[in-house]
C-alpha cells in the first residue's frame, strides 16, 4: 500500500515538473550517446557509423522520451492535458461559438440547478437537527363538515404538559410559537421586522442543536434567548462578548445565552427565525413536536394522545359543537413547517418537469451546434486519423472538449441558479427570502449542478463522438471544399433539430396552458368593483399604547379604554380623508384565505353537520362600500347596529342552497336581505354560501377596514397610511389597494406563468438557433449544386424551395411529434396538477394553437437569412469552384 | 504477450540493482556496458529501456541519483542503491534462487515420481 502511495506520489510530482524531467532524460541520452558512439569507434567504426550503430542500440529518441513520460508519468493526465489545451484552443479561435453554446447550457443548467435548490429546500432536504425522521408536529382539527380548509389550533401550556408527560410514545415534546410583529431592541437599538420564536427551554436540547458559542439553554434558564448566527454576525460581529447581553422583545429583557448553528432557521422555512426565547411563563399559544420513541409507530402515538387532546380542545372551546369531530393528526416535521410547501409543491414539480425539458432542448441544441461544427472540421479529424490517431484517442478527444463546455456552463450555470432562487423566491408573496430557502453553494447544490453538467455532457457530446468513430480517411481530403459531410451528420443534426422543434412544442403548451390559466383568474368576476378599493389590515392589540401589545399591558390599555374606540376612530379619520366616499371594517381581512365557518339556528334550517355556510363579520357601511347591492330585501343599516337583535344578510348561494323556491324573508325573519354572489376570501374557490353577520363587538385581533376612494386607490394608499399611523405607528400591518390583494391570491399562478413563459422563451429561442443552423447547413452544403441549377436555367424561387425543402421537412416532423407529446402532457397535467390550471375545458385548444402558430413563426423568421443567401446565389460560382 | 514482457521488466530491474549494488555509483551507460559485459553479450539490449527501468526503481524509493561528471567530461546522473533496494535485491534473489532450483527439478525431471 505505501508502495503504491509512493509511486502515485512520484507519478504526480514528475506530472507537475515535467519540462525540468525532460530536459534532464535528454541531457542523459546525449551524454549516453556520445559514450556510446566513443566506445564503438574505438572499436574501429568510422565516426559516421560509430553514431548510426550507436542510434541503433540506443533506441529511437523520441519514441524513448515518450516511454519514459508515460513511465514517470502519469500518461491519461497527459492526453486529458493535451486535449484541454486543444479544447481552449477551439474555443478561442471561435468565440461567438463558444458563448452561444457554453450561453445556452448556462441557462439550462443554472435553470435546472435554480429549480432543484427551491424544491430541495422546501420538499426534501431534512432540517439541521438530531433525528429528523422520528419528529412529528402534533395538531388538533376540528372537523367542520363542509368547509374548505382544515383550521390549525395552537395548544395552551396544559396540553403541552400533558403531551410530555407520555414518555412511552414521546421521548422529548417541544413548544414553539412565533411572535407576531415583536417590538425588537438588539444592543440597545431597535430592530424592526426581526423574526421572533418563543420556544419552550428544552427545544435546542431535544433537537440537538448545539449552539455554536456560548451554551446550550438549560432548565433552571428563565428569560433567556438564543440568537441566530446572521443576528450574531450582523450585530454582534461574531463577538463573544454578546453572550451575557441583553436584548428586549416587547419591552422584555432576555439574556443572551447561545448562538444557533448557521443552518438552523428553526422549524418554519417561510421565514427563518433570528431570536428564539424562553421564560417561565409559557405561550398560550403553542406549536407543537414530538420525538417518537424509537419503536413506536405514528398511529400508536396518535392514539395515546388523541383522547386527552380532544378533552382539552372542548375544555378551552366551549363553543364548539360537540357532535363534531376532533381529529389529532401527527404530521413530519423533519423537513420543516411550511405553507409555502403545501401551496406550491406542485408548482414546483411541474416547473421542474418543465425546465428538465430545457435543458434537454439545450443539450440537443448543443450537440447539434456541435455536430455542425464537426462536419466542418472534418478535414482535421481526418489529418489526425491518418496521421495514427487511434479512435479512441479521438472520441476521447471530443469528450474532454464536451466536458470542457459543460465544466463552463455549469460554473455560469450555478452563478445564475443563485440569481434565479431570488428571482423565484420574489414572485411569492413573502416579505423577505428567508434564510431557508436561498441558494447554498453547498456540496449537495453543487454535487447536483456538477452532476446533470456531466450528464448534459454526456447527452450533447453523444452526436459528435459517435461521428469521430466514423472518419473516412480519404473523402475530406480528396475533396476540394472540405465541407462536402456524410450523410450520416447531416441525419444527426436533423434528428437533434426535429427533437428540439418538438420539445419546444411541449414547452409552449405550458407555458400556453398557464398563461390561459392567469389570464381565467385575473377575468374572474369577484361581484364588486375592485378599483379605487384599499384595504387596511390592522392590529388592534397595539390600539392603546405604542409600546407593547394591548393584550399584554392591560394596565395601560384600561380594558374598554382606547381599544374599543380605535375602530371607530380610524373609521371616522379615514372617512374625512380628502378623496374617501366611504369607510367599513371586516373582522378577517379579505383575500386572505382565511375566513370563519360558523352555524345559526334559523327557522327551518336546523342544525346539521354537514351544513355549513361561511361568515362574514361586517361593520355599517360595508355593502355600501364594497359597491354589493340587495338583490332582495335590503342591507344592513346604521340603525341595525345599535341595537342587539340578530340580524344577517345573506349570499343568493345561501338562499338558493337552503331555501330553494322559498322567500327565505319571509321564512327566517332574522335574515333581512339578499345580495348578490361576491367573491371575499379567495378569487379561485367556488362561491360558497355566505351569511353577513354585523360586526358589533371591537374586533380584538388583526382586522381590516375597506376604504372607498374616488379615481385612482393606489394614488389615496399615502394619505391612507399616514392617518393611520398618525393614530399609532403600531397598529397599520399592511396596506393594499384591493387589486394588489387579488393579484397576491394568484401570486402561485403568475409565478408559474412568468416563469413557464420563461421557459418557452428559452425554448423558442433554441428551435430557432437550430433551425437556423440546419437551413444554413444545407444552403451551404448545397451551394455548387444550387448554383448549377441555377446557371441551367432555374429561378430563383425553386432553388430556395429545393435549399429549405429539407428544413421544412424537419421542423414539420418536430412540431408533428411535439403537439403530439404536448396532447399527452396536457391529459396528464389535467390530472396532476389540475389545482394549478383554472378555468381550463378539455376541448380549450386555443393555447396549442397559439403555440404552434408562435413556433412556426419564429422558425419562419430563422429561415429567412438562409433563403435569402440561397436566393442570391450566383450562377456563376458553380462555375468558377468547380 | 503482456506477462513474458513483465517477466523481462523484472528481470531488467533485477539486473539494474545488482550491478548498482555491486559496483556502487554507475551512469546509465555505464549500467547498460557492466550487464552486456557480464552476460558475454549474450544479452541483446536496447539501450534506452535501462533508463526506464531506472524510472521504475527510482520510484520505488529503490535507487537514488545525483548529478555529476562523466569520464568524458560530459553532465551524467550517477544512480546509487539505497537500503530499500538492497532489501529489495536480497528478496528478489531469494525468489529467483528458489524458483531456479524448481526449474532444474523440473527439467531433470526423475525427482517428481517420488
Amino acid at each position: 500500500m505505501t508502495q503504491w502511495l509512493r509511486v502515485a506520489w512520484s507519478r504526480l510530482r514528475a506530472v507537475a515538473s515535467r519540462r525540468r524531467l525532460d530536459r534532464e532524460f535528454d541531457a542523459e541520452l546525449v551524454t549516453h550517446l556520445e559514450l556510446l558512439t566513443e566506445e564503438l569507434r574505438r572499436r574501429g567504426l568510422s565516426t559516421a557509423d560509430a553514431r548510426r550503430e550507436a542510434l541503433r542500440k540506443l533506441g529511437q529518441p523520441a519514441a524513448l522520451r515518450d516511454v519514459h513520460r508515460d513511465e514517470r508519468g502519469l500518461p491519461l493526465a497527459d492526453a486529458l492535458g493535451r486535449d484541454l489545451r486543444h479544447a481552449v484552443r477551439n474555443a478561442r479561435r471561435s468565440p461567438v461559438f463558444t458563448a452561444v453554446v457554453s450561453l445556452s447550457l448556462a441557462v439550462g443548467i443554472g435553470a435546472t440547478t435554480a429549480l432543484f435548490s427551491l424544491v430541495d429546500s422546501l420538499m426534501l432536504r431534512s432540517l439541521p437537527v438530531a433525528g429528523a425522521d422520528r419528529l412529528f408536529q402534533i395538531q388538533v382539527v376540528p372537523v367542520v363538515a363542509g368547509a374548505p380548509r382544515k383550521a390549525r389550533i395552537a395548544f395552551d401550556p396544559q396540553a403541552f404538559e400533558a403531551v410530555r408527560t407520555r414518555r412511552e410514545v414521546f421521548s422529548g415534546v417541544v413548544g414553539f410559537t412565533r411572535l407576531e410583529r415583536p417590538l425588537v431592541e438588539v444592543a440597545g437599538r431597535s430592530d424592526p421586522s426581526r423574526e421572533v420564536e418563543q420556544v419552550s427551554v428544552n427545544y435546542f436540547r431535544e433537537l440537538g442543536v448545539t449552539p455554536v458559542a456560548g451554551r446550550m439553554p438549560d432548565d433552571a434558564d428563565a428569560d433567556i434567548a438564543v440568537i441566530s448566527a446572521r443576528l450574531w454576525r450582523t450585530r454582534f460581529d461574531g463577538r463573544q462578548q454578546a453572550i451575557g447581553q441583553m436584548l428586549l422583545v416587547d419591552s422584555r429583557p432576555y439574556a443572551i445565552v447561545g448562538v444557533a448553528p448557521p443552518r438552523f432557521h428553526g422549524f418554519t422555512l417561510d421565514s427563518s427565525a433570528d431570536i428564539w426565547i424562553s421564560s417561565r411563563s409559557g405561550s398560550p399559544d403553542l406549536m407543537m413536536v414530538a420525538r417518537l420513541t424509537s419503536g413506536t409507530s405514528v398511529v400508536r402515538a396518535r392514539h395515546a394522545v388523541e383522547s386527552l387532546l380532544r378533552d382539552q380542545f372542548l375544555e378551552r372551546f366551549r363553543s364548539f359543537p360537540p357532535d363534531q369531530a376532533v381529529d389529532t393528526e401527527l404530521l413530519p416535521a423533519g423537513r420543516g413547517l411550511s405553507r409555502l410547501r403545501g401551496q406550491y409543491g406542485s408548482a414546483l414539480a411541474a416547473l421542474m418537469a418543465l425546465v428538465t425539458i430545457v435543458l434537454l432542448a439545450t443539450c440537443s441544441n448543443v450537440g447539434n451546434l456541435l455536430v455542425l461544427r464537426s462536419a466542418a472540421r472534418g478535414r482535421e479529424l481526418t489529418v489526425r486519423a491518418a496521421l495514427g490517431a487511434s479512435r479512441s484517442r479521438l472520441v476521447f478527444q471530443y469528450v474532454v472538449e464536451s466536458l470542457f463546455i459543460a465544466a463552463i456552463g455549469c460554473a455560469a450555470g450555478v452563478a445564475l441558479a443563485a440569481w434565479g432562487v431570488v428571482a423565484v423566491l420574489g414572485l411569492l408573496p413573502i416579505a423577505a427570502v428567508p434564510d431557508s430557502l436561498a441558494f447554498r453553494a453547498d456540496p449537495r447544490m453543487l454535487g447536483f449542478a456538477v452532476g446533470i453538467s456531466v450528464l448534459a455532457a454526456a447527452l450533447f457530446g453523444l452526436a459528435p463522438a459517435w461521428r469521430a468513430t466514423e472518419v473516412d480517411l480519404t473523402g475530406p481530403l480528396r475533396s476540394s471544399q472540405g465541407t462536402t459531410s456524410p450523410r450520416r451528420i447531416r441525419r444527426l443534426g436533423r434528428g437533434l433539430v426535429a427533437c428540439q422543434v418538438g420539445l419546444s412544442v411541449v414547452l409552449l403548451v405550458g407555458a400556453g396552458l398557464f398563461v390561459q390559466t392567469l389570464r381565467n383568474l385575473a377575468r374572474v368576476d369577484v361581484g364588486f368593483p375592485v378599483s379605487g378599493l384599499v384595504q387596511v389590515q390592522i392590529d388592534t392589540r397595539f390600539a392603546g399604547s405604542s409600546q407593547s401589545p394591548a393584550s399584554q399591558g392591560a394596565s395601560q390599555a384600561g380594558g374598554a379604554g382606547p381599544v374599543a374606540g380605535v375602530f371607530r376612530l380610524l373609521r371616522e379619520r379615514l372617512a374625512t380623508l380628502p378623496g374617501v366616499t366611504a369607510v367599513t371594517g371586516v373582522r378577517n381581512p379579505l383575500m386572505q384565505r382565511s375566513w370563519a365557518v360558523m352555524s345559526v339556528s334559523l327557522p327551518g334550517l336546523e342544525r346539521q353537520p354537514d351544513v355549513t355556510w361561511d361568515t362574514a363579520q361586517v361593520g355599517p357601511d360595508f355593502f355600501e362600500t364594497m359597491g354589493i347591492p340587495a338583490i332582495h330585501g335590503r342591507v344592513f343599516a346604521a340603525s341595525d347596529f345599535e341595537h342587539t337583535g340578530e340580524r344577517f344578510v345573506v349570499n343568493e348561494t345561501f338562499a338558493r342552497s337552503f331555501y330553494p323556491g322559498d322567500d327565505i324573508l319571509r321564512r327566517a325573519p332574522s335574515i333581512v336581505g339578499i345580495v348578490r354572489d361576491t367573491r371575499l376570501f379567495d378569487v379561485r374557490s367556488e362561491v360558497r354560501p355566505v351569511m353577513y353577520q354585523m360586526l358589533a363587538r371591537e374586533p380584538d385581533r388583526i382586522s381590516s377596514l375597506q376604504v372607498r376612494v374616488d379615481g385612482d386607490a393606489a394614488a389615496a394608499l399615502p394619505a391612507i397610511r399616514k392617518a393611520v399611523v398618525d393614530v399609532n405607528p403600531r397598529l397599520l400591518v399592511g396596506i393594499r389597494t384591493m387589486q394588489d390583494e387579488l393579484d397576491r391570491d394568484i401570486s402561485r399562478e403568475r409565478m408559474v406563468a412568468s416563469t413557464s413563459v420563461l421557459f418557452g422563451a428559452l425554448g423558442l429561442v433554441l428551435a430557432s438557433i437550430g433551425i437556423f443552423g440546419v437551413a444554413s447547413f444545407a444552403v451551404a452544403d448545397r451551394t455548387k449544386e444550387l448554383a448549377i441549377r441555377r446557371a441551367l436555367g432555374a429561378g430563383r424561387w425553386p432553388v430556395v424551395r429545393a435549399s429549405l425543402g429539407e428544413t421544412m421537412v424537419v421542423f414539420g416532423v418536430g412540431l408533428a411529434g411535439g403537439a403530439l407529446a404536448a396532447t399527452a402532457v396536457v391529459r396528464v397535467a389535467a390530472v396532476t396538477i389540475s389545482d394549478l390550471v383554472f378555468g381550463l375545458t378539455a376541448t380549450d385548444t386555443g393555447y396549442v394553437a397559439a403555440a404552434l402558430v408562435v413556433l412556426v413563426t419564429v422558425a419562419a423568421a430563422a429561415c429567412v437569412v438562409p433563403a435569402m443567401r440561397a436566393a442570391s446565389i450566383d450562377p456563376l460560382h458553380g462555375i468558377r469552384d468547380g | 504477450m503482456p506477462e513474458r514482457l513483465d517477466i523481462l521488466q523484472g528481470t531488467l530491474d533485477l539486473m539494474v540493482l545488482r550491478t548498482l549494488a555491486a559496483l556502487g555509483s554507475l551512469h546509465g551507460y555505464g549500467i547498460a556496458r557492466r550487464i552486456e559485459q557480464v552476460s558475454d553479450n549474450r544479452i541483446l539490449l536496447n539501450q534506452g529501456t535501462i533508463y526506464v527501468s531506472l524510472v521504475r526503481l527510482d520510484a520505488r524509493g529503490w535507487i537514488r541519483s545525483k548529478w555529476g561528471v562523466s569520464e568524458n567530461n560530459r553532465r551524467a546522473r550517477f544512480y546509487t542503491i539505497t537500503r530499500a533496494g538492497e532489501k529489495q535485491l536480497a528478496a528478489e534473489t531469494e525468489n529467483w534462487e528458489r524458483l531456479g532450483e524448481v526449474m532444474s527439478r523440473l527439467q531433470t525431471g526423475g525427482e517428481c515420481g517420488r
